[in-house]
């Protein structure tokens, strides 16, 4: 698989809190890949060991082919950790300008261009000390982005934004990697969001990763097959262990490809069958699950 | 790279109007409009006042020359008010990826000696540019001078001597560039503005105004190693009475470059090392 970013054994220690602890995580080029986990998993300092800006306590990472924090490898990518500032004295225009000079130099059409693109035209001459978070978050965007990087690293980025603000920027991400073709990566706390603009998903939790792969792949387990029959009592005990009633209903935990051949078990019982309807795991509910977040006895809710 | 962070940091400077204008132009231009203002008021107060006042030697002829400009203006920059101004524009520059968190958004494309070494350029140029605007100031006060008083104006170029000239402009700016090293020093450990603003002024008061004292308190003398390489505002001054002429104690002057250079070498050299495995994240 070609891999953007390569990470192995990462660990950070701050005093005594382990904000990474031996992290494992390979991100493939292309698509949206999403970075998920409750506040303290540790994905502000993954993405923040990344680009260089914290030394790791143990572990190395490998970033476009280069290690970690080498600015050579870093010119080819683009970055937004957590809510941007910027010198409240520039506008929005002038941060763009002082920026891609800081990265070699931006064309100024381009900037006009990325300016237009976030949704900032009107405000491009206002100085960035009148702005709301939601527009700070646009022009973080557009400053990560406007080098034309082949990378993307976003954190939040629809943090304060209202939903068409919301709506816009899932459009971008989706069309950068589907049209630009650049690999973004993308922490939210949103998870339907994430479910809808990603092809891969990590989940962090206390600095490890606890699961990982194609949303596809980790919402299609754990299903459940609602079926409203009579009599209930009949169809719960055929179903057995695998079986859990849910009002009017019985919920039958099997795989997917079970469902057919379980419903002709069911008739062949005599048991009169009017509706049954898969029921997907969603991506929340896997987020739940594999943090411990789930109502669970013990479950870390401090994150 | 170098060049990056050079026209990155010039490209904020310029735009924060504030900071560049009270960092490096406010003084200067008191200092012109406190000269006119004087002159308009000996003026008006007749040849008497202006007599009595202290003014540089040679200006209470009958011809004002305006050569003694460049004497005026040479060290004029590194004065205690210009020093005090110039720590605004040195926090904003060392300081204000800190205050605005704005090390996220620049760092991860440069290396850190080049991201630093860009800021101490900026810092030089601004150094450079308080001491044109001060020599500029020098004209002024002296062209004052001829025109509210109503003398002829001149220009001796023989009056000039461009060796001291340069050498004290040189140890000027030099001066300019070590005290704003403090403040550099100061904010890559506290990541501080204020911090990067307030302990300079604190080390300089203590090495200024108290440094006479302290140097009666425990014996020093000028000429001995110590006084020279712990009180740069001494080793500048040293070297400056040694450029305009003045006898210097035998050995006096190498302790005083010494000095000098320490007092920019350990600043940067500390804050570079520090800079360089500091972690630039708010934890």
């Amino acid at each position: 698989m070609d891999t953007v970013i390569e990470v192995r054994g990462l660990t950070k220690t701050y005093g005594t809190v382990k904000a990474l602890d031996g992290l494992d995580l390979s991100i493939p080029r292309g698509g949206v890949y999403g970075v998920l986990g409750p506040n303290g998993a540790g994905k502000s300092t993954l993405f923040r060991t990344l680009l260089g800006l914290v030394r790791p306590t143990e572990g190395d990472a490998t970033v476009m082919g280069g290690r970690m924090g080498d600015p050579k490898a870093m010119r080819r990518m683009g970055s937004m950790i957590e809510t941007p500032r910027f010198p409240p004295f520039l506008t929005a225009r002038q941060v763009l300008e002082w920026l891609g000079r800081a990265h070699g130099g931006v064309a100024r059409t381009d900037i006009d261009a990325w300016l237009d693109r976030v949704g900032l035209n009107e405000a491009a001459d206002r100085r960035v000390r009148g702005f709301s978070v939601g527009m700070m978050q646009r022009l973080g965007v557009a400053a990560a982005l406007m080098t034309r990087p082949d990378l993307v690293i976003l954190d939040e980025p629809t943090s304060g934004m209202d939903p068409p603000g919301i709506q816009e920027m899932r459009a971008l991400i989706r069309d950068l990697a589907d049209r630009d073709g650049v690999t973004v990566v993308l922490a939210s706390h949103q998870l339907q969001e994430v479910q809808r603009v990603c092809d891969r998903v990590a989940i962090l939790n206390r600095g490890r990763v606890v699961a990982e792969g194609l949303v596809s792949e980790l919402t299609a387990s754990g299903g459940r097959l609602r079926l409203t029959a009579t009599p209930l009592a009949k169809a719960m005990a055929v179903l057995g262990d695998r079986g859990a009633l849910d009002g009017d209903a019985v919920l039958a935990a099997i795989e997917r490809a079970e469902a057919p051949a379980l419903i002709r078990e069911l008739v062949k019982a005599g048991v009169d069958i009017e509706e049954a309807r898969w029921i997907g795991m969603d991506l929340e509910a896997v987020f739940m699950s594999e943090t411990g977040w789930a109502g669970a006895p013990g479950g870390d809710h401090a994150g | 790279m170098l060049a990056d962070a050079l026209w990155s940091e010039a490209y904020r400077l310029v735009r924060n109007r504030t900071a560049l204008f009270l960092g490096v132009f406010f003084v200067p231009l008191m200092f012109a409009v406190g000269g006119v203002a004087f002159h308009v008021l000996s003026k008006s107060k007749g040849d008497a006042l202006a007599a009595q006042a202290a003014l540089p030697a040679g200006m209470g002829g009958q011809a004002v020359d305006l050569a003694l400009a460049f004497d005026m203006g040479a060290g004029g920059g590194a004065n205690g008010a210009a020093l005090a101004f110039m720590l605004i524009a040195a926090a904003v520059v060392y300081a204000g990826d800190y205050r605005w968190e704005t090390w996220r958004l620049i760092s991860a494309r440069n290396t850190r000696p080049m991201l630093l070494m860009g800021k101490v350029g900026v810092m030089k140029l601004a150094a450079l540019a308080a001491m044109v605007a001060y020599l500029l100031a020098s004209f002024v006060f002296i062209l004052s001078q001829g025109l509210v008083t109503g003398r002829p104006l001149t220009f001796d170029a023989g009056s000039v001597e461009p060796g001291r000239f340069l050498l004290v402009f040189l140890l000027s700016y030099v001066r300019i560039v070590q005290y704003g090293l403090v403040a550099l020093l100061a904010a890559v450990l506290t990541r501080s503005l204020l911090a990067a603003l307030f302990v300079p002024l604190v080390v300089g008061f203590v090495q200024t105004v108290m440094g006479g004292p302290l140097m009666g308190l425990v014996g020093w003398t000028p000429t001995m190693w110590a006084p020279q390489l712990l009180l740069p505002g001494l080793a500048y001054d040293t070297l400056k009475a040694a450029a305009t002429g003045e006898v210097a104690p035998a050995g006096v002057v190498p302790k005083a470059i010494l000095g000098l250079a320490l007092w920019c070498l350990v600043p940067f050299g500390a804050a570079l090392a520090w800079f360089s495995r500091q972690d630039l994240s708010k934890e």
